[in-house]
């Protein structure tokens, strides 16, 4: 059924991209000038190539990625983006085939990442992927809300001792789609956005309760963020470290702002939704110590270096402490 | 009727324009803001013994509330949900139109509200026993915690039971479990309602019991 | 000092920019992020004005006690603000007037805005707001939160606004406690019950949802206490 495929530029950049370097790189590949590519770029998602096969489509697919600009391949019949109008001249849609994919010819194409699509953004993001034939995807426990009758289901241990101590559900479940590809629909349990990520060896550090789903190829494990910091940032004791390859989506409670950590920033610790890699952090106190027991910010983690950190706007404790006055009482014994 | 829905799929309220005479028909309490001149006539919608059913079983309240304008100028008021989430707005011309318990928000007075008992599985899912069958003609607004979603189903599709909100006549539902006897215990997915027919289902992004279940282990 | 609100109206953050020597006046708790050189101050007052007894008062009219001042020190700077629970934010300069604010509302200002507490009379009890407000007067921008989308209605003659849903309102209106529509019987079978009734000449702003009620359709879902 599934045998045409568009490529679609999402309008993000991928981790660590510079945006006007993308764009330009986005143009040469496409031999458009800055203005032309910057203003596809501003329609995104807007598909830059349409109706194709899959060969072609992943060819596509790689040469954009090379350039810094997030893009996928999504099915063409499923709709969810608009595909360009004849009308439109200014997209690339008919330009020669992807050049740069021709460079690395030596190496096997692989059909690089699940097509899915994300609806409702930023408050309420439902995940939709579509999982092809004999692959299978990991999710997070109660989070399926929807999908095709022949998908399997699996329930799994996650691993590693930090889970228990995490406050996350202890299992995982996983979908198979053993007769044929199937889509299943992901619904986190708290309202926010999700965040796509596309792991080629680099490693993400992601909030306890951030994980939503993942390809097989992505390993998860907890890591141990030290006693103090732990426990005085009244946040978990663990971060899940998220590397090796394949599709990562997380979430967040709240709305999600991109900061790209040039020199330090400083966070509130209940509002980091996860950083790549490579940046220093470390928890400390905000102002002096009156500000630190009296200014309701108590710790911050400061990041150093480059790189990316995902923010949420807003934290799970205030809606906790919120939601306490609404509690049922025990009713008497 | 001129209305409008606004606020985004976070928190969608509809701004509704009566025009002299016209008429809005609303979930109890739904008013947040309206012209003084508006007039308020609270109803027990299809008499005190379907009222009560309503009630207590099809979790919506004893009363409706029937806005009127009175005057002979065009007049304003905001209608919303109880929760957060979007609100959608659908065009009934003669046909039957379901919902589940506690999605309605308002309609035209060409529509009328009834109950009907929607099988065993309703009950077992805890969705209720009774869903809401709206029929006639005219404007009807619903919603639901998160974004609506729209699905075309021909054949079978499994939702989870928190997360269904609307259907077309030409759906049905079973139940079933999710995965086996193990998974359906620690998975977290338990039972989930199979749906079948051809028609269009309507989805709900965010369940209460899935936010309940994200704040439950924080307290 | 520069405002910018993004993701209106569902999870909205502002984001302040500061020049070098400019001071951005926030609630206690309410800092996301920043830059790694922005330097904070906690005092229970305005800066350099008020002492304790008016952050007693700001307590009782729902803020919190004390209050964060932000400066860049020499060099520009960048700051996030979030409120405590989802929805929207409004951003408003003062020319001199008087602006009186829901309790819980208030998330930041320039150092300008001068802010005391507001008494609106025994009728506060049943709008189903705070018995105190925040009367917020002086130049300058302030930013406001609330559970919901902001909308402002233009009242010139009568408008009425359902109890909860008051985000702020112009010193030169007026509100009484009243009912739906003409009968009493009515608007209290009608689940509406009190109303709040604007009148005169001015802006208010309400908020699209009442937290309560989103709270109250929690409660069957939610873990015993």
């Amino acid at each position: 059924m599934h045998t045409t495929y568009n490529v679609v530029i999402t309008g993000k950049l991928a981790a660590g991209a510079d945006k006007t370097a993308a764009i330009n790189a986005f143009g040469a590949l496409f031999k458009l000038s800055p203005e032309k590519s910057q203003s596809v770029f501003n329609k995104a998602p807007v598909a830059v190539k349409s109706n194709t096969d899959k060969t072609t489509a992943e060819k596509f697919y790689r040469a954009i990625s090379k350039t810094g600009l997030e893009c996928r391949v999504v099915d063409a019949t499923a709709g969810d983006t608009p595909a360009v109008s004849q009308g439109q001249k200014d997209t690339p849609a008919s330009s020669p085939a992807a050049p740069a994919a021709t460079t690395d010819n030596d190496t096997p194409v692989t059909f690089k990442g699940f097509s899915y699509k994300i609806e409702g953004r930023p408050d309420y993001s439902f995940l939709t992927v579509e999982i092809p034939a004999n692959e299978t995807l990991k999710v997070e426990a109660s989070a399926m809300a929807t999908m095709d009758t022949h998908l399997v289901m699996k329930t799994k241990l996650k691993g590693g001792f930090g889970r228990f101590l995490t406050g996350e559900s202890l299992f995982l479940n996983e979908f198979s789609a053993a007769n044929g590809a199937a889509e299943i629909g992901i619904a986190p349990g708290t309202p926010g956005d999700l965040v796509h990520q596309h792991l080629d060896g680099q490693t993400l550090f992601l909030q306890n309760s951030a994980f939503v789903a993942a390809t097989m190829d992505v390993n998860l494990d907890t890591k141990w963020q030290g006693m103090l910091k732990g426990f005085f940032s009244g946040e978990s004791f663990f971060l899940i470290r998220a590397s090796g390859k394949g599709d990562l989506w997380f979430n967040s409670y709240g709305a999600i702002i991109e900061i790209d950590v040039e020199d330090d920033y400083v966070v509130d610790t209940s509002n980091i939704v996860a950083f790549t890699e490579g940046l220093e952090y470390e928890i400390t106190k905000v102002g002096g110590y009156k500000s630190l027991f009296l200014s309701g910010e108590g710790f911050v983690c400061r990041f150093k270096g480059k790189g990316k950190v995902w923010i949420q706007t807003r934290n799970a404790q205030a809606f906790t402490s919120w939601a306490h006055f609404f509690r049922p009482v025990k009713s008497k014994k | 009727m001129k209305s409008e829905i606004k606020g985004s799929q976070a928190f969608s309220y509809v701004e509704v324009e009566l025009a002299p005479d016209e008429v809005i028909v609303t979930e109890s309490d739904a008013m947040s803001s309206m012209d003084a001149d508006i007039e308020l006539k609270a109803r027990l919608n299809g008499g005190l013994f379907k009222g009560l059913l309503r009630k207590y079983l099809g979790g919506e309240s004893l009363f409706v509330n029937h806005f009127s304008n009175p005057t002979n100028t065009p007049k304003k008021m905001t209608i919303v949900q109880g929760t957060p989430g979007e609100i959608c707005h659908r065009k009934l011309d003669d046909e039957v139109y379901y919902l589940q318990p506690g999605a309605f928000i308002a309609c035209s007075p060409g529509i009328t509200l009834g109950l009907e008992f929607a099988g065993l599985v309703s009950f077992i899912s805890r969705e209720g026993l009774f869903r809401l069958k709206m029929s006639g003609s005219g404007d009807l607004y619903f919603g639901a915690y998160g974004a609506l979603l729209e699905r075309e189903v021909d054949g079978e599709y499994i939702v989870d039971s928190s997360h269904l909100v609307a259907y077309e006549p030409g759906i049905k539902l079973k139940l079933q479990l999710a995965g086996g006897i193990f998974s359906s215990l620690f998975g977290g997915e338990g039972l989930v309602t199979r749906v079948e027919g051809k028609g269009k289902i309507i989805i709900q992004s965010r369940s209460i019991t899935g936010l309940a279940g994200w704040l439950n282990p924080k307290f | 000092m520069k405002i910018e609100l993004v993701n209106r109206p569902g999870n909205t953050a502002a984001k302040v920019t500061l020049a070098a020597g400019e001071t951005c006046t926030a609630e206690a708790g309410a800092m996301i992020a920043m830059s790694g050189h922005m330097n904070i101050t906690t005092t229970t007052h305005k800066k350099g004005a008020g002492g304790i007894f008016k952050a007693a008062k700001r307590m009782l009219s729902g803020e919190s006690f004390f209050l964060n001042h932000f400066d860049p020190k020499d060099k520009e700077g960048e700051l996030w603000l979030g409120s405590s629970l989802a929805g929207d934010m409004l951003a408003l300069t003062l020319d001199n007037e008087n602006l009186i604010v829901q309790s819980g509302s208030f998330l930041a200002s320039e150092e300008s805005v001068d802010m005391d507490m507001g008494w609106q009379g025994f009728k506060s009890l049943l709008s189903g707001e705070s018995m105190f407000w925040l009367n917020l007067k002086g130049r300058g921008q302030v930013v406001l939160s609330s559970f919901g989308a902001i909308y402002p209605i233009e009242v010139d003659g009568d408008y009425i606004v359902d109890t909860g849903h008051i985000v702020a309102f112009n010193e030169t209106l007026d509100f009484t406690i009243t009912k739906a529509g003409s009968s009493w019987l009515q608007s209290f079978l009608g689940g509406e019950g009190l109303v709040c009734k604007f009148s005169g000449k001015g802006t208010v702003w309400c908020q699209s949802h009442n937290a309560n009620s989103f709270g109250h359709a929690l409660t069957p879902k939610l873990r015993k206490a």
